[in-house]
């Protein structure tokens, strides 16, 4: 497009002082199209990228209504591709875990987080089933515990396990076991496929989970301090007005008509305004579990 | 109740269709069964092996929700009752139950997924469940297994309606086809059948009717068979309708047909108030003449004889043969006795016109009995009873005569039953007597034997002649038991006489012909032995009319008489046929002279010459000569003098009783005892009746 606007200028345009105008804003241009046109909403892929696609595109579509320029939903085939597009800073905006963002702190910084269930923040909790006898957490030495997710999970994993260390099971003392998800290392430890689970303490009143099985069987061990929940982040160079816009339409959303059907498109109930510091006390955690320095690649 | 052919055929084609789609039906359910097992099994199998293929990685995942995801895809599938994923030990890890209104799923979701492993094993009996169990592994290690449960309600349902659909099919095409059947049985088979029928049932009424044939199949044939059949049945009725009225020998209708015609006369006179006679002809000895020229002579004369008679009638008169030499003549529209009376002449003359017999010419006559209607008669039986006796008095008159019927006839007809009634107790009460005629030796005038009367004293009519009642015994048979009494009661007296040392000589007892028909000569013999009767002491007689009954018989009877030695005496002599053949075919000892020629002598030219030629006759052939009837000197003088050997007579002694002839017998032999044959001795005239 560019080629044939500059053939047009030509035919009208003569002059070298045209021209020189016209080389000067060939040369600009295309600098100031990428920043105006295209905002990156990269989402971790908690569920398959069909059913991302499907949650988000709305979000994707009333941001770039509201900001007046184009936001493009990326979607992630796996964690691996996801976390590279982090890396890589691929993504203007990204919605992903607490763990994700302490990882991505440098290059990122916190605008908002999401409330599930009515919930802006929900716990780490542990699991037992009722008949099990287990009443302390130290009783869980030599057990299978089964955690949703992987080890990167705030709620299912990193909570858990910083119960654990405070009740002074180091690793060895248990076995791991880790389901797909959340609701599924409930279902494990229902199905007496371990002693305890790991997850968020709502894990019990989620549908999917009462659905299930027969919740009345199982009871929570322990559980940490109500932990923030999944957050949304942008690029710490983006400008300041820009993240305060986008701050203030996903915050805005509970609030509007058109922001309401977004909302349940993501499954959300609602999303609030936070920043880096609402989540220090994720980091201390992190880092009582991994260690300072050894937050797992 | 009777059911038609139509409706048992129908009935049948039913049945037959009926068990046909009973057979089909049984056939699709029991393949439609394992069809449905197949399908649901193989059905169970393909989500089976899906989802033990698919699982491992859910299961080592700790996918329980994608285990649910599975369980529950499965369970959605239809029939699929339920889907459970359990550990190795059973445990169920992933399950979901289908059917909310489901009897199983009910039971399943009754006891919860504690109970559910146990829920499942009491499954096992339920027949409306496929039960499947799929291992699932992962590197030959086994994770848990899969259990599905396919219920067979739907498919079950679906094959009712299926069988439902093909019932209602399969009963419309019963339906058609048995009502296509009996249009097609009732057009192509009931239709002709009835047709048979109804022309078997103008057959059952005497009509023929042929039956319209246009089928070329079985009942064609049935329908051409019948009329063939009809159609024989005609030709023969009219020949058994022409055997059973009319009269083979003569043409003449029969009794049957005479009979029905003078029934049909009798209806026709009561509705016109008409009079008509009936004739009752019987040929006078026509008996004589099968018996002298034979059978065949015998149906020529009957033959001759209603030929005769019909040519004496007019158009509407009619004429039949009854049997024997018996015919019938109906003469309707008869308003005055004159007219019957001339057709009677003119058949008493027809009939006795001679004729050629084999040769011979033969006059016979008859006797007609004469009835009118209603005077003598208005039932067929009275008219026949009448015309009979009428018939029978004619004959018993004169013959070739005929008579009218009068009341008169049936009293006498009433005495004579009622003779023959008392007939049957007159022995049995003493009635019977017998009485003893002495014969002489007219030479010498000594009695040698006597001639056995028998005397019935009646204790109303007083005494009854011989001559009345032995007809009468004779004609029904009684004189066989009366004969026979009367020869025991003369052999009782004879052995009696001898007893008491008199010699009553020989005795001459009278044998009817009947008793000669039942093994006479054996109760002849039987009495002989019993009483000690010498053979030459007794003497039967019989009268020439006894030889023209039977010859054979009564020639054998007689030959074993004269094998006994018992004399035989032909009676009443020159009264009858006379033939000499008679004299040397049976060989007679005695022949008793007529006492009507008797009575002539000596100055009756012809009574003269008979009695001379019977002497003579006798003499040559070496037979005893006995004169019947003596009553005066001159009678005897002229019988000594020809030399008649023996004479009965009241000139010599009238018949008495026993008694008074045992006291005859000793005054005769001279006191004690006496011999007979003594020349000279007088008779004693007694008067013994």
């Amino acid at each position: 497009m560019t080629t044939q606007l500059q053939h047009w200028l030509a035919r009208r345009v003569s002059g070298a002082p045209v021209l020189l105008f016209l080389l000067v804003s060939a040369a600009i241009t295309p600098i100031g199209h990428a920043a105006e046109n295209a905002l990156a909403l990269g989402v971790f892929p908690r569920y398959n990228a069909t059913e991302t696609t499907t949650m988000y595109t709305p979000l994707a579509d009333h941001l770039s209504e509201k900001l007046g320029r184009k936001v493009a939903l990326v979607t992630s085939k796996d964690f691996d591709t996801f976390w590279s597009g982090v890396q890589e800073q691929r993504y203007d905006i990204v919605h992903y875990n607490q763990y994700h963002f302490i990882r991505s702190a440098k290059t990122y910084r916190i605008v908002a987080h999401a409330e599930e269930f009515g919930k802006g923040a929900v716990p780490g909790a542990i699991y037992v089933r009722k008949d099990s006898g287990i009443t302390d957490v130290s009783q869980l030495k030599g057990q299978t515990i089964v955690f949703g997710g992987g080890k990167d999970a705030m709620l299912s994993y990193i909570a858990p396990r910083f119960l654990m260390m405070r009740a002074g099971l180091k690793d060895g003392d248990f076995k791991a076991e880790f389901a797909v998800n959340p609701p599924n290392a409930l279902l494990a430890l229902y199905h007496k496929r371990a002693a305890a689970a790991g997850g968020g303490d709502i894990l019990m009143d989620l549908p999917v989970v009462k659905n299930a099985i027969n919740t009345q069987e199982l009871r929570i061990l322990a559980k940490t301090e109500p932990l923030l929940f999944l957050p949304f982040a942008v690029k710490r160079s983006m400008p300041a007005k820009l993240r305060e816009q986008i701050q203030s339409i996903l915050t805005g959303l509970e609030e509007s008509e058109t922001g309401k059907p977004v909302l349940q498109a993501a499954r959300t109930t609602g999303i609030d305004k936070a920043d880096d510091q609402d989540y220090i006390p994720h980091r201390k955690m992190i880092e009582a579990v991994f260690g300072a320095t050894g937050i797992p690649q | 109740m009777r059911m038609g052919l139509s409706a048992k055929f129908t009935i049948t084609v039913l049945v037959i269709l009926a068990a046909t789609m009973a057979a089909n039906t049984f056939y699709f359910v029991r393949t439609s069964t394992r069809i449905q097992e197949q399908e649901l099994t193989e059905r169970g199998r393909v989500l089976g092996r899906l989802i033990s293929l698919i699982s491992p990685q859910a299961i080592l995942a700790f996918d329980y929700l994608l285990l649910n995801d599975y369980t529950r895809e499965v369970s959605s599938q239809p029939d699929v009752m339920y889907g459970v994923i359990v550990a190795p030990d059973g445990t169920p890890i992933s399950s979901y139950i289908n059917g909310a209104n489901n009897q199983i799923g009910g039971r399943l979701r009754a006891g919860g997924a504690a109970a559910l492993a146990t829920t499942l094993e009491t499954l096992g009996d339920e027949a409306q469940l496929v039960k499947l169990e799929f291992p699932i592994l992962h590197n030959d290690v086994l994770l848990g297994r899969f259990l599905v449960g396919i219920s067979r309600e739907g498919l079950q349902e679906e094959f009712r309606q299926q069988l439902s659909k093909q019932m209602l099919l399969f009963g419309a095409v019963v339906l058609f086809l048995a009502a296509a059947i009996y249009v097609v049985f009732r057009f192509n088979v009931l239709r002709p059948i009835k047709k048979l029928i109804a022309a078997s049932r103008e057959v059952g009424r005497g009509n023929y009717p042929v039956v319209d044939v246009k089928a070329v199949d079985e009942l064609g044939l049935l329908a051409r068979a019948f009329n063939t059949m009809a159609e024989k049945v005609k030709n023969e009725q009219a020949k058994l309708h022409r055997q059973a009225n009319f009269d083979a020998l003569t043409g003449l209708p029969n009794r049957m047909m005479a009979f029905e015609r003078l029934n049909l006369e009798i209806s026709r006179a009561k509705r016109s108030g008409q009079r008509f006679a009936v004739m009752f002809i019987d040929l006078d000895n026509f008996k004589d003449v099968n018996d002298t020229l034979g059978h065949a002579a015998g149906d020529e004369l009957l033959v001759a004889a209603g030929a005769r008679i019909q040519g004496c009638l007019r158009e509407a008169d009619s004429a039949a043969r009854l049997g024997g030499d018996e015919f019938l003549v109906v003469i309707p529209d008869m308003v005055e006795d004159a007219n019957v009376e001339r057709i009677a002449e003119r058949l008493l003359q027809a009939v006795s016109e001679p004729q050629l017999l084999c040769g011979r010419k033969v006059a016979v006559k008859c006797s007609i009995g004469i009835a009118i209607y209603p005077e003598n008669g208005n039932t067929v039986e009275t008219l026949m009873a009448n015309v009979d006796n009428a018939m029978y008095q004619a004959k018993a008159s004169q013959s070739g005569s005929a008579l009218f019927f009068t009341n008169e006839m049936n009293v006498r007809l009433r005495e004579r039953m009622q003779m023959e009634q008392d007939l049957n107790v007159a022995a049995e009460l003493g009635q019977f007597a017998l009485h003893f005629q002495p014969i002489f030796n007219i030479g010498t005038r000594t009695p040698r034997g006597a001639e056995v009367l028998l005397r019935w004293r009646h204790p109303e009519r007083g005494l009854i002649s011989p001559a009345d009642f032995i007809p009468v015994a004779e004609s029904s048979g009684q004189i066989i038991t009366i004969g026979d009494w009367v020869l025991e009661q003369a052999c009782r007296c004879w052995s009696a006489w001898r007893k008491d040392g008199i010699d009553p000589g020989f005795m001459a007892i009278n044998i009817s012909g009947v008793q000669l028909r039942k093994r006479f000569s054996t109760r002849v013999s039987q009495l002989m032995t019993t009483y000690g009767i010498p053979p030459h002491a007794l003497e039967l007689e019989i009268t020439e009319r006894v030889l023209l009954d039977d010859h054979d018989h009564v020639a054998e009877e007689l030959r074993q008489l004269r094998a006994l030695g018992v004399k035989l005496s032909l009676d009443d002599f020159g009264t009858g046929y006379s033939a000499l053949g008679y004299l040397k075919r049976f060989r007679f000892d005695v022949l008793k002279i007529d006492k009507s020629f008797v009575s002539g002598l000596p100055f009756n030219a012809d009574d003269v010459s008979v009695v001379k030629a019977i002497v003579a006759m006798a003499r040559g052939l070496d037979l005893k000569v006995v004169a019947e009837g003596i009553e005066n000197q001159e009678q005897l003088h002229f019988l000594r003098r020809h030399k008649c050997d023996l004479g009965q007579g009241y000139l010599l002694a009238k018949p008495m009783d026993e008694e008074t002839y045992g006291r005859y017998l000793v005054k005769a032999q001279g006191g004690e005892t006496m011999r007979f044959g003594v020349t000279g001795l007088k008779a004693p005239f007694l008067n013994v009746v």
